[in-house]
């Protein structure tokens, strides 16, 4: 019986799916590696890799409806989790974020915050994934709000604003699929747009939005007249290092690239995409960009697939919470969207993010695993 | 999809989800293709410029040397602490003036208003913090790397001047190039660069060019803290062209210490070749220190010195030799009796005209200081006869005077090699005109004053000088000038080389030397009229050297009334000469500001340069070896004129 499992897990196992994921990380840490040669980054990346695969193993060949039954220990997990690296002592404070947890021994820090979307995620699939005969009640999304506001209220105390963004579209994929009236989605869509212009518009005006964060946003708009020297200043060295990669790569050495000579800021975390273009060029970048559409895809096609409407939901609150934090990612590296510290996932030096992912993606897997059961 | 509920339309909000996943990844691309392939280049050369960093390094400037090879200007190397503007990155500067000027103690209004004055130019490279850095202050920067990454120490060459101000107005200086210089376009057409320190003065400015050198420069890498990581290439700085002057050094130091001891201190004495117009002394008084501006000028010791010069009303920063115009009084009756001679107003055969003690023009009395019967021409010249030349004057009418000076180059610039020359003001209709707006009529009494040196010739020395040596070797008019031989640097043929130059006129058109026709028996007349003046008993004759016989004229210009102020507004003394008198080696020319007679204080500053001369070129004592002047007689009130009036 169980080598029959075994066999039929085998067969079914989405190898695409784990194979991208394993080829992305592998690829980030070369581009880590050339963003911060001195530093061993790059192997804790790959040592990070080995436990996020044993993570994802783990995760994907239990059933997941069992650990969805659990969601609820998770979710508290989490928040405690984020209650602990709130404590001075435990919390490690980086550039006026305690947002890490500091490991022993040499490995690193692990940041919560990245790993408890995961379980907000589950959290949020256990509670919509019941069978849905009518449309979604007010109360159904009021609850919702709350299971994602606890976390990102303990996040705030952090604070960091940036994770907190991201987990936004974990709820907005669950309520979208948990049969929100359209007519909602259209109309928060069409409030967001005007609503966005306007709103800053008001805080230029009152004063809110500081002179700094104008400083932010002028430089998205033109980059060339913006002050390139103060708050523009990482928004425009990230995109002289994407430009400088040109067609196939830059032609600096390594020594002397952006990231090296530390124009580039945060090259091996934030800006890790900056770096992936300035090595590679719009080719390589073609492919990483392909390769997170092929992956997204796949998860898609994984929760269309689901045996459940639990199972769907998890696989979907995570592609929807990845698609976002990649195009915030990514987008910032562009100069299309504002500084925000967010890690480009599977690809930027981080092991919360990483093994958050491929717990993610073992969810996906498992779910996969078990469509044809009952 | 079992759990499927047709309702929900489950399967399109998946597809539509999908749709947006793929819009959001397509939006990334199109963004990596405008950034990476339309507009690549564009930000790999910023990328590129951004890390690279070229550091100047100064090139040597010029050593300028006396006649004889003794050097006058050098330079040394100093430290500077400097602001690099790469590094400061939008850092305020005005954050940086206290630390800075406590830890490198500088004045902090100093720094503050030189941040104010350099953040208003675009293109500076550095900012000088602190000049001449010492030990301490280089080992407090190399402290603070971390603190003030910007923070450099530059080796820069510095000017050092002779002591005393010597040769001051010759020299000139060098200076930080001025933000109102940058603005000028010939000095734009030169790609100076704010903070160049380029000639601001005398020979240093006009042979700047040649001097300077070339800056070479490291191209290095740095990171983004402007801590160089590796360097490209290194070019070696071109040294500049060391600089041979025609100045004796000996003769400068005589003229210096005759101007320094006269009786006001104040004046000029111009030494040249008559053969060639090399200038072996110009010396004007009093004098500056030029190191104020090569070394001192950024510090607040520096600014009230420099500010004290400006205010002194003594003008000591003023080269009086080619900035100043004089009234030549008697001086003019050398060109006069020439252009006399030339223009037939009077003849070799018979040139006497009477003294008559004075000329009455109208209701006006010009007076003559004695009674010179009919003098001829070189009588006339030896005692200073004004009623001769009152009389040569209205001869030769004003247009024969407008011809003299035309003929002399007087109303025209010398075209020596130092700045800043001016022209000096000349007898004409059109200038009475100007002068005389109420009465723009030219009268008899005005061809009077014009043909003593006085009213309408205001002439500076220097083209005094050039007239009076021309005459002397019988007509050449040579321009004056200070570059004797640029020396060549570098390989011949390397592209470093900078060949040998000679003193070239700056109007090439310019014949050099202008030749006049002066008759050779016309010649002899005049000569030995000035040769008379020391020689036989002339106004000069305090000054005889035998054996080695001067030619020259003694001159006494009012400043008030003639005679009459004997405090501060005292007549000014001048001499000019030549000599030997029929062989011209060297003609010296003095002016002594306010001191009185000519003869009595001009020409004997004059013999004391001469005898230096004699000694150098003849090798032994000079005849009669002059003594140390005593001290002046004051003259007695004679004069009542209300005009100009000639003394001796």
């Amino acid at each position: 019986m169980v080598a029959i499992i075994h066999k039929r897990s085998i067969r079914d196992f989405d190898w695409l799916l784990a194979l991208l994921a394993i080829g992305l990380v592998c690829f980030g840490a070369t581009q880590i590696r050339h963003a911060v040669p001195g530093e061993s980054y790059w192997i804790k990346q790959l040592i990070g890799l080995g436990i996020a695969l044993i993570a994802m193993l783990a995760v994907a060949f239990t059933d997941y409806r069992k650990l969805l039954n659990l969601a609820p220990a998770f979710y508290i997990f989490g928040l405690l989790l984020l209650i602990l690296v709130l404590i001075p002592g435990i919390g490690l404070k980086i550039n006026g974020q305690r947002a890490w947890i500091k490991l022993p021994g040499n490995i690193g820090q692990f940041q919560p915050s990245e790993f408890v979307k995961v379980t907000t995620a589950m959290m949020l699939a256990r509670y919509f994934g019941k069978n849905r005969l009518k449309a979604l009640s007010f109360k159904e999304m009021a609850i919702g709000g709350v299971i994602l506001a606890l976390p990102c209220a303990l996040i705030l105390l952090e604070p960091d604003v940036g994770s907190v963004l991201t987990y936004f579209p974990i709820l907005a994929a669950v309520l979208f699929l948990s049969a929100i009236k359209m007519r909602l989605v259209i109309a928060s869509v069409i409030l967001g747009v005007v609503m966005l212009p306007f709103a800053y518009w008001v805080g230029v005006k009152a004063n809110l939005v500081k002179g700094y964060q104008q400083e932010r946003i002028k430089v998205i708009l033109d980059p060339e007249n913006a002050d390139r020297r103060g708050f523009g200043y990482n928004t425009w060295q990230s995109i002289l290092t994407v430009g400088e990669g040109g067609v196939f790569g830059s032609e600096a050495s390594t020594e002397f690239s952006q990231s090296s000579l530390k124009f580039l800021p945060e090259p091996h975390t934030d800006f890790i995409f900056a770096v992936t273009a300035g090595n590679t060029g719009f080719v390589g970048c073609m492919m990483v960009l392909l390769a997170y559409a092929i992956l997204l895809s796949r998860l898609i096609n994984g929760a269309r697939r689901a045996p459940d409407r639990m199972g769907m939901l998890v696989i979907m609150a995570i592609v929807g919470g990845m698609t976002f934090q990649i195009f915030i990612n990514i987008g910032m590296a562009l100069g299309i969207l504002p500084v925000i510290g967010v890690p480009l996932p599977l690809m930027s030096a981080g092991l919360a993010s990483l093994i958050a992912t491929f717990i993610a993606i073992g969810f996906a897997i498992s779910v996969q695993l078990r469509r044809f059961v009952n | 999809m079992k759990f499927e509920d047709t309702s929900q339309n489950l399967r399109a909000r998946l597809r539509g989800i999908q749709i947006l996943v793929l819009l959001m990844l397509a939006l990334l691309g199109v963004r990596l293709y405008v950034l990476q392939v339309v507009k690549g280049p564009h930000y790999a050369s910023i990328a590129q410029e951004q890390r690279r960093r070229r550091l100047p390094i100064s090139a040597p400037r010029g050593v300028i040397y006396d006649r004889n090879g003794h050097p006058l200007v050098d330079s040394r190397p100093i430290y500077n602490v400097i602001l690099s503007r790469e590094d400061l990155r939008g850092r305020d500067l005005s954050s940086l003036v206290e630390p800075l000027s406590e830890g490198l103690a500088v004045d902090a209004d100093l720094l503050r208003e030189h941040f104010d004055q350099i953040k208003s130019q675009p293109a500076f490279e550095s900012i000088l913090v602190k000049q001449e850095a010492t030990p301490g202050d280089i080992a407090w920067v190399e402290a603070r790397k971390l603190e003030f990454p910007e923070l450099r120490v530059e080796q820069q060459p510095q000017r050092r001047y002779p002591p005393n101000g010597l040769l001051a107005h010759v020299l000139g200086y060098v200076g930080e190039i001025s933000p109102e210089q940058l603005k000028q376009p010939a000095y734009r057409e030169k790609n100076y660069r704010p903070g160049d320190i380029i000639g601001q003065s005398g020979l240093e400015q006009t042979y700047d060019e040649y001097l300077r050198g070339k800056d070479g420069y490291r191209e290095v890498i740095v990171d983004s803290r402007g801590r160089i990581q590796d360097e490209i290439e290194t070019i070696d700085p071109i040294p500049g062209q060391d600089l041979l002057t025609t100045i004796d050094l000996d003769l400068q130091l005589a003229a210096e210490e005759q101007l320094r001891t006269s009786v006001t201190g104040r004046g000029v004495i111009i030494a040249v070749d008559p053969n060639n117009g090399e200038v072996h002394a110009l010396a004007s008084y009093p004098t500056f220190d030029p190191n104020l501006f090569s070394q001192r000028i950024a510090t607040k010791e520096g600014r009230a010195e420099y500010q004290s010069l400006l205010n002194d009303p003594e003008t000591p920063l003023m080269n009086r030799a080619v900035q100043s115009r004089y009234m030549p009084g008697s001086l003019w009756k050398i060109p006069m009796a020439v252009a006399g001679l030339q223009q037939g107003a009077i003849t070799l055969a018979n040139s006497n005209l009477a003294c008559g003690g004075g000329i009455t023009i109208g209701n006006k009395f010009t007076r003559c200081m004695g009674n010179h019967g009919v003098p001829d021409v070189k009588y006339a010249i030896t005692k200073s006869c004004d009623g001769y030349f009152y009389r040569l004057g209205l001869k030769m009418g004003i247009d024969g005077i407008v011809e003299m000076v035309d003929q002399f180059d007087l109303n025209k610039r010398t075209g020596i090699d130092i700045p800043n020359e001016v022209v000096s003001w000349t007898p004409s209709r059109e200038f009475k005109r100007r002068m005389q707006p109420r009465d723009p009529e030219w009268r008899d009494i005005d061809t009077v004053y014009a043909s003593f040196g006085q009213v309408y010739d205001v002439i500076t020395p220097i083209s005094l000088i050039r007239a009076v040596a021309a005459i002397g070797v019988g007509g050449k008019l040579y321009i004056p000038h200070l570059m004797k031989e640029l020396r060549p640097v570098g390989e011949p043929g390397s592209s470093e080389y900078r060949s040998a130059r000679t003193f070239q006129p700056v109007d090439p058109e310019r014949p050099n030397p202008k030749v006049i026709p002066i008759p050779q028996d016309i010649h002899h007349e005049v000569v030995e009229g000035m040769w008379a003046v020391v020689n036989n008993y002339g106004t000069g004759a305090g000054i005889k050297m035998a054996g080695f016989e001067i030619a020259g004229k003694t001159g006494t210009a009012q400043v008030v009334a003639l005679g009459k102020d004997v405090g501060k507004n005292k007549d000014h003394a001048w001499f000019v000469s030549y000599a030997p008198a029929y062989k011209p080696e060297i003609a010296i020319l003095a002016l002594i500001e306010n001191s009185g007679f000519g003869g009595t204080h001009a020409a004997p500053a004059v013999r004391r340069v001469y005898d230096v001369y004699y000694r150098k070129t003849r090798h032994e004592e000079p005849p009669d070896a002059f003594p140390v002047a005593k001290k002046p007689n004051r003259s007695p009130a004679r004069a009542t004129d209300t005009v100009a009036r000639i003394v001796d």
